[in-house]
């Protein structure tokens, strides 16, 4: 701060901090504690309470049609005054069952049952999988259009890149649904040729298969694995390239030895771009699947607080993929001998 | 550390006879031609370079100089004529697979290797084991007298240094030809003419053909057996270097290499290969140069240190001194005569020392060479 205000003066340095706590505050601080905050407290499921309310109202009644019919006042007293003593109990417990106690604790992330730790294991899987096989079909992509010969050409296929993401996502998550539906393109082709039978009902299932979710997911996210590695390889003197090609090496040596090496920063940050956005899409597996595919975790926060109605478990939920996604990212850098300085850059 | 201590006394003896796998190759350009599209890079040129010579080809920047050196080093397909080496047809032979060693301007040292991984990188290309590839980049970093620094990265190494890590790197593949694409020019001047000394020691010792690109005539002049001049995708003569000073083929060359006094005029009489031209000052005798006839316009050159001061030659310019620059051993006297300028430099002592301002210039008939006109190197 002292050293800002020497800089630019105390009113820019001052403008220059709020904006910095702003952004600290609004990006992660209150995000990420409100929803760490839900995940730690629950309410006692107040079904019991009903339950024991709705048979005091049945009591109450019965008492009721007894102190009507009775002509002996001291019996009816009697009665009124049971009435009254149920009323009172009736009345505390609507309270509790209006306003349940909150209780603080990990149970939330302990309670995830069997199946749902099951889909979380195999929805970092899948996310893995859908990382690899983006870096493989985006690492070629990426040497082409980073290497292009001429800045003209390095253009045009940097907009050719981009065009494709001018359309909103869903409406190309949708595009793919189409193409690999029942009744979608490829099915239409192949029962054009005669390889399958649309009017028996014997088409490909496509949509039945994790790998139309992969596929999916890679379309969506590819850009977000090509860019980070097209700058790096960008900075790639090219005389590096010839020199070990003059030295003898072949293609993939060079890319083994000197391409790669040199992009490793621009492949990691691409990869956890992708890991992290397929690990938490949640649009991408919700259209593609249909429900007739495997659920991602995705879906089960989203079901949580939409459908159960039980933002505390969801925020769990979400909280839990926020800290694996984190510590595998974290595993992966260490893996692969990459630093945070390495990935600003 | 300071820069003089990792450079080690040029032709000592306790380097390691790496030279004696090596043998040298010549370089045999046939009628080659370079297009780029519409422009044309080298023109047809005819060129042979001698097995174990060390060659430089010197010319301004796009010249086409470079492209040659890419030509024999394979990452450029001539659009017409062969490059042999040793003899062999290079056609549809890729860089990898010529017996080239390309050293690149900027050295294209590997950052993330290792100096020796960097060495050993072409052995490692050939498939041979990692004990005894990197036993051979310590036997060239010995060499190279780098053989201490085998772990550095490129990054922690002076530019010398680096530069002979890129050395000892090319030369770890053995080639019979090692082309340079002026790799001193990122150096300091003192550095590069101490790198000027080391590359040609160690030519000397390995014995292959060097084929060294340069803009500097300076490094050209100092280092090489031959040196070719090139202007314009063009040979302009090829030669040792005393000739090219002494007896340059065209007013180019004439410019480019050293400085020259230029005169235009015009032939009056020519005989014997002396000509005798009418220019501002008056008339210059020298010898052609070249095809001239009377009545041609022609250009007169006269090197600064071939005009003395006095009335003692064949030519004779009475001249008015405008400045006198000390350059150390010599001074150079600016003179002016007939809206001419004339440059001259002379021994630096006390007869320099108080000159008048009028002074006659002279310099002999063999001093002065007559060409046709022709393009000059400066414009």
């Amino acid at each position: 701060m002292g050293s800002l205000a020497r800089a630019y003066g105390r009113p820019l340095a001052l403008t220059l901090t709020a904006i910095l706590v702003l952004w600290i505050l609004a990006l992660i601080l209150v995000p990420l504690g409100a929803m760490v905050q839900q995940s730690l407290w629950w309410k006692d499921s107040a079904g019991d309470v009903s339950l024991t309310i709705d048979r005091l109202y049945n009591d109450i009644a019965t008492l009721q049609l007894d102190a009507g019919n009775t002509t002996d006042a001291g019996k009816k007293a009697a009665l009124d005054a049971e009435i009254a003593t149920k009323q009172g109990e009736a009345t505390a417990l609507e309270a509790k069952e209006l306003n349940p106690g909150k209780q603080w604790g990990l149970d939330n992330f302990t309670r995830m049952s069997s199946l749902h730790l099951y889909i979380f294991v195999r929805t970092i899987l899948y996310a893995l999988m859908v990382t690899a096989l983006a870096l493989i079909v985006c690492y070629p992509v990426a040497y082409v259009v980073a290497l292009a010969s001429g800045p003209r050409k390095a253009i045009i296929l940097t907009v050719a890149l981009i065009v494709p993401y001018a359309i909103n996502e869903l409406l190309r998550v949708y595009a793919w649904l189409m193409i690999l539906d029942y009744r979608g393109v490829i099915n239409g082709v192949l029962g054009w040729f005669g390889v399958v039978d649309l009017d028996n009902r014997g088409w490909i299932p496509f949509l039945e298969n994790p790998s139309a979710v992969f596929l999916a997911m890679i379309y969506t996210y590819v850009l977000f694995m090509v860019f980070p590695i097209v700058n790096t390889l960008e900075t790639l003197d090219r005389n590096q390239i010839e020199a070990a090609r003059d030295l003898g090496a072949s293609t993939a040596r060079i890319h083994r030895r000197v391409i790669i090496p040199h992009a490793k920063p621009g492949i990691a940050v691409g990869c956890i771009m992708t890991f992290m956005l397929s690990a938490g899409s949640y649009s991408v597996p919700a259209i593609m699947t249909r429900g007739q595919g495997g659920d991602w975790f995705s879906q089960l926060v989203y079901r949580q607080f939409f459908e159960s109605n039980n933002w505390n478990m969801g925020s769990a939920y979400a909280v839990s993929l926020l800290v694996v996604c984190t510590a595998f990212i974290l595993l992966m850098m260490r893996f692969f001998g990459v630093g945070l300085r390495d990935i600003a850059k | 550390m300071a820069w003089t201590a990792g450079i080690h006394p040029v032709g000592t003896t306790n380097i390691v006879a790496y030279g004696s796998s090596m043998r040298g190759k010549d370089v045999r350009l046939d009628k080659v031609s370079i297009r780029f599209g519409d422009s044309t890079a080298v023109q047809p040129t005819d060129l042979t370079i001698h097995a174990g010579e060390f060659f430089s080809i010197l010319g301004p920047s796009g010249c086409g100089k470079t492209t040659i050196l890419r030509t024999i080093s394979g990452f450029i397909e001539p659009t017409d004529g062969r490059v042999l080496i040793g003899g062999e047809d290079m056609v549809g032979k890729g860089p990898n697979e010529r017996p080239t060693a390309l050293i690149f301007q900027n050295l294209a040292l590997f950052p993330l290797m290792s100096v020796a991984e960097n060495v050993a990188f072409g052995l490692e290309a050939r498939g041979i084991g990692k004990a005894q590839r990197l036993k051979r980049a310590q036997e060239l970093l010995e060499l190279v007298a780098l053989d201490q620094y085998g772990d550095k990265k490129p990054a922690d190494l002076s530019g010398g240094q680096r530069q002979r890590v890129a050395i000892a790197r090319a030369l770890a593949v053995e080639p019979s030809v090692l082309l340079l694409d002026e790799p001193l020019s990122a150096l300091d001047l003192k550095l590069r003419q101490h790198m000027r000394t080391e590359l040609r020691a160690i030519q000397k010792r390995v014995g292959i053909t060097f084929i060294y690109i340069t803009h500097d005539q300076g490094e050209a002049l100092a280092m090489s057996d031959r040196v070719a001049v090139m202007s314009r995708g063009r040979l302009e003569q090829v030669a040792d270097a005393d000739t090219l000073y002494a007896e340059p083929a065209t007013p180019f060359v004439a410019t480019f290499v050293g400085e020259q006094n230029v005169l235009r005029g015009r032939i009056t009489t020519l005989a014997d290969d002396v000509a005798s031209v009418e220019s501002p000052i008056g008339l210059v005798t020298g010898r052609a140069k070249g095809a001239l006839k009377v009545g041609d316009e022609a250009l007169v050159m006269v090197r600064p240190e071939r005009i003395s001061l006095g009335a003692s030659n064949a030519n004779t310019i009475p001249a008015r001194l405008v400045s006198r620059n000390l350059e150390g051993p010599s001074v150079n006297l600016l003179c002016a005569a007939a809206g001419q300028n004339f440059t001259v430099t002379v021994p630096n002592g006390p007869a320099v020392r108080d000159l008048p301002e009028e002074l006659n210039l002279s310099f002999g008939l063999a001093d002065a060479l007559v060409y046709p006109m022709g393009a000059l190197a400066h414009g």
